[in-house]
């Protein structure tokens, strides 16, 4: 144990941060769930898996302002509806438009089974850029703000240190939906199917499964997750075109630290950047970033599949 | 099928005859480029990229080694030319020979700790050495000028002994890059079909079987990765002159991303010469596209997309098959290297 | 003393242990065979021989040098060459290329960056020779991946007699082939023994009771059986499978 003096003082000064942290890294653990879904089934790294988390978010901010029918009655109905509705209703819309462009990437990516991960790679890398375009073309190309309802907004006062009760409730959902994640793969015959698909798909395909329709399904659900981390996740992180690249980075650096294809790998990785970032911010808030490339290079000089991972197609 | 690994009609030749297209071409490029309505630094830009290309497909294409990080080295290469002009010495060698060395020791640093990997982590350990670099060069204001960039570097002219020639003109400057990218074409080409270029090409086809029959794989994993940052820090070095600044956008991932586009696209799976016409249809679909709408990067996605999808084999692998088809009844590719050499 | 050997290994993959005290010894100038039933931890016992795995505990020894231990590729060049069950070919490039690869001349050239490869009369010379030993010598231009099912088996063979092995290891080298390819490959490896030591593991009886000298039997992780093919002829457990084979067929 630490002394508590002089450190205790410090501790305390740190716990904000160390919140802050562990927030972050609940939602990265959502974002990287569906990330590790993805590739434990299909082998594939989905570098547009970000665009997913983007485009959720950009869905949800047109639900809640209503923008796209400005100046028609139905606009004017739509904005008397109270936020609390719109926003719970952005919740759902938003992962679902996510997941449907999830499985069209799907299809996408079909021609390149069976081929080298590169080419599912470089596919989505492409498909990363062109959705980047696309939101520049519908959304513009400044930094917007998601409306939050007044419940789930502002501060609040705890032993003197001020919290933004915003991210309380960012992370309770988080832990909801990775817990709901969790229970869905264990506790459904769905998941055990998708669970067998991550280990063999052959097995899927001897218990009488259509592989493509498992595929197209996963890939939906992935992405949906993907939708919703960034619905609840985008008032912390901010909400710009760039905001697919900037996010699918630390979500496929979690899912590498964490083990490919690890559900529990994923989740700790995540907690692990999470805090890294929100610890490092306190003292060098311009290199919090910076230490979660730190933390890759620390984990996989020690650990060369990550921290629960084991050997995968993906090596070759 | 074509590979890169197909066997060159004439593989012992320094000088082949698309280099001499080539070389033919840069020498006109000055006034072939006004002339279809574009402009005299596109040139520049296009020998720099080209070169780049050239030295990252040796990595990507031939050892099957996905670097996703690349552009951290063309930077480090900017930076420490315009460091070198700043803080050393005016001299153009000097420059060079600076940013060759510095991208080469960062790239044989992170190669050391790169060439175990294999895969998927690979590539993830490549994107996570780059943006480390580019995100010290946004945050190292004092040294980089952070995203103002590097300002103010010269272009120091051009000494042979006696001889001294100004590079300021955009003329001059471009036939100065086109000479060292005729070199960069020459080293390459005989590297990818020399021996060692023969065991890159193994350990991309079986990384296991290049083992077993006993080649040491990881040095020649941290040899190509080397090489082709040095590469890379070289044309870093003629960026920075050609913009007369250096910015740490180049080592952004997209940046990063854009390289391996283009010499996907080009064929650089299939071809030695697949860079070299990625990099030219890029630039010239940059400005024409551009040109006509917004949103061309919007195409170019797209483009890319539908070519990893139908044809992985690129601008090259496209070529070749026309060149076949219009001649239908040449003899099998194989070549009976042992009667050539006699 | 044996050229190879192999003293009291043991491997274990998690709380799984496939391999309990095995200790083999291989002859130089013979043909030895492992042989027994699937699972029975003959394929791992291979890898620990040729360096894909480390053994947990015990010693590989090669001419009185401890290998285990040691990467495949330092195992390799000091002349333990292994073919493969599944193919590990170069697969886009020719069937000669191949072979040179694994040449020791060709490895020596190493960084000699700038010599031409293909116009080397005297490296394609040795690499024909060595395609010749398995009748492959008139494929030699053509793609790997051209080659039919048999053929491709005895590129792998080539491959690792390229690299001018003192022991050569087979990796089930009948598996997949027919009855014509199977009797073609049982003449190749008579004419082998005449200059190389051999070790090969096997399911195919037949196969390995007409060409090798001494056979052991590997049944759960252990030796269960060691001697002349006569010899194993009177055991219990390979006249059980020999005859279960028999029924098969």
């Amino acid at each position: 144990m630490a002394p508590l003096n002089p450190d205790g003082p410090r501790m305390i000064d740190l716990l904000p941060h160390i919140i802050n942290g562990l927030t972050l890294g609940l939602l990265f653990a959502l974002i990287a769930l569906g990330f590790t879904l993805i590739v434990g089934v299909m082998e594939v790294i989905n570098l547009a898996h970000g665009s997913l988390f983007a485009i959720g978010a950009y869905f949800a901010l047109t639900v809640i302002a209503g923008s796209w029918f400005a100046g028609t009655p139905f606009g004017a109905w739509w904005l008397s509806l109270p936020l609390g509705l719109r926003y719970v209703l952005a919740l759902a819309i938003g992962p679902a438009l996510a997941g449907l462009a999830g499985m069209l990437l799907e299809l996408c990516l079909r021609p390149t089974y069976g081929k080298p991960p590169l080419y599912g790679l470089l596919l989505t890398f492409g498909a990363a850029l062109v959705i980047e375009e696309l939101i520049r073309l519908v959304w513009g190309t400044g930094e917007q703000n998601l409306a939050l309802p007044q419940a789930i907004n502002g501060a609040f006062l705890l032993n003197g240190m001020i919290f933004s009760t915003y991210r309380f409730f960012a992370a309770g959902f988080s832990i909801a939906a990775i817990i709901a994640v969790w229970l869905f793969l264990e506790r459904t015959s769905a998941g055990a199917v998708i669970k067998a698909g991550a280990h063999d798909s052959e097995m899927v395909r001897a218990l009488g499964y259509d592989l493509a329709r498992l595929r197209l399904v996963v890939f939906g659900f992935g992405a949906a997750l993907a939708g919703l981390a960034g619905v609840v996740m985008v008032p912390i992180w901010g909400l710009r075109p760039h905001v697919g690249v900037d996010i699918v980075i630390p979500a496929f650096l979690i899912i590498v630290v964490g083990g490919v294809g690890s559900f529990w790998g994923a989740v700790i990785a995540a907690l692990l950047v999470g805090l890294a970032i929100g610890i490092t911010g306190a003292y060098a808030a311009a290199w919090s970033t910076m230490s979660m490339y730190l933390l890759l290079i620390a984990i996989l000089g020690f650990r060369s599949r990550g921290l629960l991972g084991r050997k995968s197609a993906l090596e070759h | 099928m074509i590979s890169l690994s197909d066997i060159p009609a004439r593989p012992s030749a320094w000088i082949t005859p698309p280099m001499i297209a080539l070389a033919l071409l840069l020498l006109a490029a000055p006034d072939l480029l006004p002339a279809i309505g574009l402009y005299q630094y596109l040139g520049i830009e296009i020998a720099i990229w080209i070169g780049f290309a050239l030295g990252f497909n040796l990595l990507f294409g031939y050892t099957g080694l996905h670097s996703f990080g690349h552009g951290a080295y063309l930077g480090i290469g900017a930076y420490a030319f315009g460091l070198f002009q700043h803080h050393v010495a005016v001299s153009l060698w000097g420059g060079l020979l600076a940013a060759v060395l510095a991208a080469g020791i960062a790239g044989a640093l992170v190669g050391a700790f790169l060439s175990h990997r294999r895969g998927i982590y690979y590539a993830l350990l490549t994107i996570g050495f780059g943006q480390i670099f580019w995100f010290l060069a946004m945050k190292l204001h004092r040294v980089t000028g952070g995203e103002d960039g590097l300002l103010g570097i010269p272009r120091p002219p051009l000494t042979l002994g006696p001889w001294q020639v100004s590079l300021t003109d955009n003329r001059a400057l471009f036939y100065f890059a086109a000479a060292l990218l005729m070199i960069v074409v020459v080293l390459c080409w005989r590297l990818a079909n020399s021996p060692f270029g023969r065991v890159l090409q193994a350990i991309r086809q079986n990384e296991t079987r290049a083992r077993f029959v006993g080649y040491e794989v990881w040095r020649f994993k941290w040899a190509v990765f080397t090489l082709s940052t040095m590469i890379a820090g070289l044309a870093g070095s003629l960026l920075a002159m050609a913009q007369q600044s250096a910015y740490p956008d180049v080592m952004s991932l997209h940046q990063s991303g854009l390289i391996v586009m283009m010499v996907l696209v080009g064929g650089g799976l299939v071809s030695f010469w697949g860079p070299v016409l990625g990099v030219v249809f890029y630039f010239v679909a940059r400005d024409v596209l551009g040109g006509l709408t917004e949103t061309w990067l919007l195409w170019y996605g797209l483009i890319f997309m539908a070519m990893v999808m139908l044809r992985p084999e690129g601008l090259a692998g496209m070529l070749h098959d026309l060149l076949r088809r219009s001649r239908p009844r040449q003899p099998s590719a194989a070549p009976a290297p042992a009667t050539e050499a006699v | 003393m044996a050229l190879f050997e192999a003293r009291n290994i043991h491997k274990r993959f998690g709380s799984r242990v496939v391999l309990e005290n095995i200790s083999l010894a291989f002859e130089e100038g013979q043909i030895s065979g492992i042989m027994g039933p699937n699972g029975a931890g003959k394929s791992t016992c291979f890898h620990v021989l040729t360096g894909q795995h480390k053994p947990d505990r015990g010693e590989v020894l090669f001419d009185g040098q401890r290998i285990s231990g040691l990467p495949p590729q330092r195992i390799a060049r000091m002349g333990v060459s292994r073919s493969f069950q599944l193919m590990n070919l170069f697969d886009d490039t020719v069937v000669i290329e191949n072979v040179m690869l694994a040449l020791p001349a060709f490895r020596e050239r190493r960084l000699k960056a700038m010599s031409a490869v293909f116009s080397d009369t005297a490296l394609i010379d040795r690499a024909l020779v060595v395609l010749d030993q398995v009748g492959l010598a008139v494929r030699a231009w053509d793609a790997a991946a051209s080659l039919s099912y048999g053929d491709r088996r005895a590129l792998e063979i080539a491959v690792a007699l390229a690299a001018e092995p003192r022991i050569l290891f087979l990796d089930e080298p009948t598996s997949g082939l027919g009855a014509e390819a199977t009797r073609r490959l049982a003449l190749l490896v008579r004419r082998l023994r005449e200059r190389y030591t051999i070790v090969m593991i096997e399911h195919d009886m037949r196969f390995l009771f007409e060409l090798a000298d001494r056979i052991s039997v590997i049944h759960w992780g252990q030796v269960i059986a060691e001697g002349t093919p006569a010899q194993l002829g009177d055991n219990k457990w390979v006249r059980r499978s020999a005859l279960a084979e028999a029924t098969h067929a």
